[in-house]
């Protein structure tokens, strides 16, 4: 029972709040810097930016999975590949979120280049699926999202990310809903070697108001890295974690929310090759 | 001894040697960014679509036709607010102890140029030799004059509600439903200029609805619009201008500009108002200037000189121009004839519109005399206005004190020390209305009107402003541009603190705060009101090709109550907040990138709250040593209503500016490109589009446009020989 009511109210926040979720920013080190992530590079940045793939040089792929309040109904997993080659780098990326109730799937091909040392634009075609259970059926759409990250100084990136810059709508759903356009545009900083702060502006058409997000990370040891970060609308606080072997990075991260608690994220990503 | 100073400077300027990139690189970039957060922060605060053509054409002009840098000439760019006062007596000092100048880095050592004001300046001026007095014969004229032709093309591509099919009978039974002429503007422009001492040319323009050369309308209607029936280019003007001839100083016949003193008394075209911001809120009134744009109202129409000797300047002018005024018949047994109102939007596109067209003379009568020594300037105006029939505005409070009647004179006194390290300056004026109808009850005193200013500058890294100002609530001038809250300079009473601060190197704040209040009535607040504007923009430079700013604003007004529960409609307060960054960066030498945010909150005692957000991402190409550029723009707008509006510069085709007002929620899009097929001919081409998520119909009336995008298309040629 009181998981009954727990779920719904979050559907009433949720669906103010997180309604398509194909959008948020992902990976277990944009979660502990308080989702910030546009200016930031690796495999994650597929789904965050996609120009902030350009720069992979190996043959990588990832896994994450975050658990919304710790119920398997809101759980979100992620799994993608990235391919190096002399053309730029290619990218290929699953998203899911929700259960077999309610869903929303995203399948995405990427590609990204290198402009020169000092600019990387990137470029992800969607296919979208929204699974209602039975009685609704299916909604589906495509679209793609676009980015550019530019390193304007030694020390400074800057990066700018649409989601449906045209304004694709879902077929076959009632009144053709809109997809949201989103627009996302920010900054990385690197104060020190060891010290990096991150910080971006969100606007989602489809939600009330703008989302602040920043975010600092700090090389504690060599290869461990302590994450936090805040995000507003709606609000939440971030941390984390992360540490990077030879070929595997494992970062995790919780965010607090105020009235709806607390969510794990965990990420890995893998690479191969020299 | 010239040839060791020479070799000198050689030497420092090797120096300097990496200002010098700086000074090619930023090319007219710096001049454009000041140029835009003015018109911003004047379009926020003018109450429509205003034309800002008028107001930068100037600036247009002098970067594409440069200034000595060792000649008087130099003066222009303090009339233009490029320099403040301080600067421009550091360089005269610096130009008599060292001479003319030979490169343009030597400015980094004249004392108070900092990086920023020279790359402002660094496009407009050149290096020459005084020409001093020289002989201008008709050979010359022909060989070093420059034409240029400017034509444009403009056009709303959505079909608007004024320019559906209407019968006769239907347009005669509602005559102003329909638009007369076609949906296209065009403006045709030509110019002469002899190295900017001669100036000449001609322009005609067309708005959209106005009836051209192949529009047509029925006999009916030709009958009832009489000798108001207009087709062809609607506006036409010329101007010739002469300036720096032996003792004229300056001379215009055709359409002209007036500007003198702090503005109080003449001011004939627009001005910045309040939103030059530190040491240009002291104005520099430029005397008689060409009016070389198509904006149909604000100027002078006919002939102006001024004559110079020794330290006194005379001038005098007179204008004589028709001007659009609705006209009613008050009494039908005597057939008096009565101005209800003066219409100020140059637009001729319906029935009504075309009947009050050019229905009155504005005749104006003037002298503006001048003493000038070392650091002293005093200044006496004196202007008469006369209107062939007597202007009755149809009454209502706020209007109480506006002039009526047929006749107005105008004087004041202007008054402006600079010394060192600091600047005082004033103007005090007064209005006679021989016609005292609106002016019962009032006091002598109510007709005067003053302001009085100062800027120290402790420090070339600091200086503040303060200004305060009195505006009589019965002064009436129909010219008068000063410093001021809102247009008009009537009724007002305020103090203003300004700085100006450079904290460290590359950063630089700009602080003000105005406090201001109405001693009458204004228009939609029914009693005496106050309020106040507070404003900070901290901008950095990381490095010569990235800057960023941020800026807080926040003004407070009042406004009557909209409240549907109560009886009066007694005046409120509101309050707008904007908060904004801008950050502009470039990758390579040909790519050029902006974003911009901005949040705007707005709230009034009435309960009403409503926020507005606006985001973009600009993308310019502008390949070096090739003959083309294209500039993109990407942007989202989502605002709760029209209170919460942002307001946001788009780049456009050269002479023409637009800075869109966004509300309700949508996206915002457009495409510049710049080509220069040959040397001397340059086209631009410009589409942008509004396309929003929250409506069917966009606008209202005539102007409504039944379906969710507004798509504006603009082609333009310039052609200079």
């Amino acid at each position: 029972m009181k998981r009954f009511l727990l779920l719904i109210l979050i559907s009433f926040t949720v669906s103010t709040a997180f309604a398509h979720d194909f959008i948020s920013p992902i990976g277990g080190r944009a979660a502990a810097m308080g989702g910030s992530s546009v200016a930031s590079r690796g495999l994650w940045a597929m789904q965050n930016n996609p120009a902030g793939m350009a720069n992979i040089e190996k043959f990588s792929f990832g896994l994450y999975y975050e658990n919304r309040w710790f119920l398997p109904e809101t759980a979100y997993k992620s799994g993608a590949i990235t391919l190096p080659t002399k053309f730029g780098c290619l990218g290929l990326s699953f998203n899911q979120f929700g259960s077999s109730k309610y869903s929303e799937n995203k399948f995405g091909l990427a590609y990204a280049k290198n402009f020169g040392p000092y600019f990387q634009m990137g470029l992800q075609l969607d296919y979208l699926l929204i699974s209602q259970g039975e009685t609704y059926g299916r909604q589906s759409a495509i679209t793609f999202e676009l980015g550019i990250q530019s390193q304007v100084t030694e020390k400074l990136r800057l990066g700018t990310y649409i989601f449906n810059p045209v304004s694709f709508r879902l077929q076959q759903s009632l009144n053709q809903e809109k997809l949201p356009i989103v627009f996302r545009f920010g900054a990385a900083y690197q104060f020190t070697k060891d010290f990096v702060g991150q910080c971006e502006i969100e606007k989602n058409t489809e939600r009330e108001g703008i989302s602040l997000r920043g975010g600092l990370e700090f090389e504690a040891l060599k290869h461990l890295y302590l994450r936090a970060g805040v995000q507003s609308n709606p609000g939440i606080l971030t941390f984390g974690l992360g540490y990077a072997f030879s070929f595997v990075s494992i970062d995790a991260a919780a965010q607090l929310h105020q009235e709806l608690g607390s969510s794990i994220q965990i990420g890995m990503i893998f690479s191969i090759g020299k | 001894m010239k040839r060791l100073i020479f070799t000198i400077l050689i030497l420092v300027s090797c120096l300097f040697a990496k200002a010098q990139i700086a000074i090619d690189t930023l090319s007219t970039d710096a001049l454009n960014e000041l140029l835009i957060e003015q018109i911003e922060r004047l379009a926020e605060d003018s109450d429509e679509d205003t034309d800002f053509e008028d107001l930068l054409e100037n600036y247009i002009f002098y970067s594409e036709n440069p200034v000595n840098l060792n000649s008087d000439e130099v003066m222009q760019l303090v009339e233009l607010r490029l320099l403040n006062v301080f600067q421009f007596e550091e360089l005269q000092k610096y130009r008599r102890y060292y001479g003319d100048f030979l490169f343009l880095e030597e400015l980094e050592m004249v004392e108070g140029f900092d990086a920023l004001t020279i790359s402002i300046i660094a496009p407009i001026v050149y290096i020459g030799q005084d020409r001093g007095k020289e002989k201008i014969t008709f050979d010359k004229l022909a060989r070093y004059g420059k034409h240029q032709i400017l034509g444009r093309y403009e056009q709303i591509l959505e079909r608007q509600a004024g320019y559906d099919d209407i019968s006769d009978s239907a347009l005669l039974a509602k005559p102003n439903s329909r638009f007369l002429g076609s949906p296209q503007r065009y403006q045709l422009k030509y110019t002469y200029n002899y190295r900017n001492k001669i100036r000449a040319g001609f322009v005609l323009e067309k708005d959209p609805g106005e009836m051209f050369f192949t529009d047509k309308v029925s006999d009916t209607i030709q009958k009832l619009l009489g000798k108001n029936y207009q087709r062809g280019f609607d506006y036409v003007g010329f101007h010739l201008y002469v300036k720096d001839l032996g003792i004229v100083k300056a001379a215009a016949l055709g359409d002209y500009q007036l500007a003198f003193g702090q503005g109080l008394t003449m001011w004939s075209g627009m001005s910045f108002g309040k939103a030059g911001t530190g040491s240009s809120v002291m104005k520099q009134g430029r005397g008689i200037s060409p009016k070389t744009s198509a904006n149909e109202t604000m100027f002078m129409r006919g002939a102006a000189a001024t004559l110079g000797k020794g330290p006194f300047r005379g001038t005098v002018f007179y204008s004589n121009r028709l001007v659009d005024a609705n006209i009613s018949v008050a009494d039908s047994l005597d057939d008096v004839e009565l101005v209800s109102s003066l219409q100020e939007t140059g637009y001729h596109r319906t029935i009504g519109e075309l009947q009050d067209r050019h229905a009155i003379r504005q005749q104006v009568v003037g002298g503006h005399l001048s003493y000038a020594i070392a650091h002293f300037e005093v200044g006496y105006t004196l202007h008469h206005t006369w209107l062939n029939v007597p202007l009755q505005i149809r009454p209502t409070n706020y209007n109480h004190f506006y002039f009526q009647g047929k006749q107005l004179t105008n004087q004041g006194i202007d008054f402006k020390y600079v010394k060192g390290k600091f600047a005082f300056f004033g103007e005090g004026a007064m209005s006679i209305n021989p016609d005292t109808l609106s002016l019962q009850g009032t006091s002598a005193l109510s007709r005067f009107a003053g302001l009085v200013g100062m800027t120290i500058k402790p420090a070339g890294y600091l200086n503040f402003t303060l200004l305060y100002r009195d505006y009589g609530k019965a002064y009436q001038n129909l010219y008068s541009n000063a410093f001021s809250e809102g247009s008009r300079n009537q009724g007002q009473r305020g103090i203003y603190l300004g700085a100006e601060v450079a904290p460290a190197p590359y950063w630089n704040l700009l602080l003000y705060a105005d406090q201001f209040q109405f001693t009458w009535l204004t228009s939609q607040v029914n009693a005496p009101s106050w309020g106040h504007d507070y404003y900070m923009r901290l901008s950095h430079s990381f490095n010569r090709r990235t800057n960023a700013y941020l800026q807080i604003r926040s003004k407070t007004k009042m406004k009557n109550s909209t409240d549907a529960f109560v009886f009066s409609h007694y005046p409120v307060f509101y309050t707008k907040n904007s908060v904004r960054f801008n950050i502009n960066y470039q990758i390579g030498r040909d790519f050029h990138f902006s974003n911009k945010a901005e949040y705007a909150h707005y709230r009034n005692d009435d309960g009403s709250n409503s926020h507005g957000f606006f985001i973009c991402q600009d993308v310019a190409y502008k390949p070096e040593n090739k003959p083309f550029s294209l500039t993109f723009r990407y942007a989202i707008f989502d605002t709760d209503d029209y209170d919460s509006r942002v307001y946001a510069y788009e780049s456009d085709v050269l002479y023409s500016f637009s800075v869109p007002a966004l509300y309700g929620k949508g996206m915002r899009v457009y495409l510049l490109g710049k080509w220069k097929p040959f040397n001397n001919l340059t086209l631009y081409a410009r589409i942008g589009s509004t396309i929003y998520n929250d409506r069917d119909e966009i606008s209202s009336g005539l102007t409504l446009i039944k379906c969710n995008h507004k798509t504006d298309l603009k082609v333009e040629a310039i052609w200079k020989l």
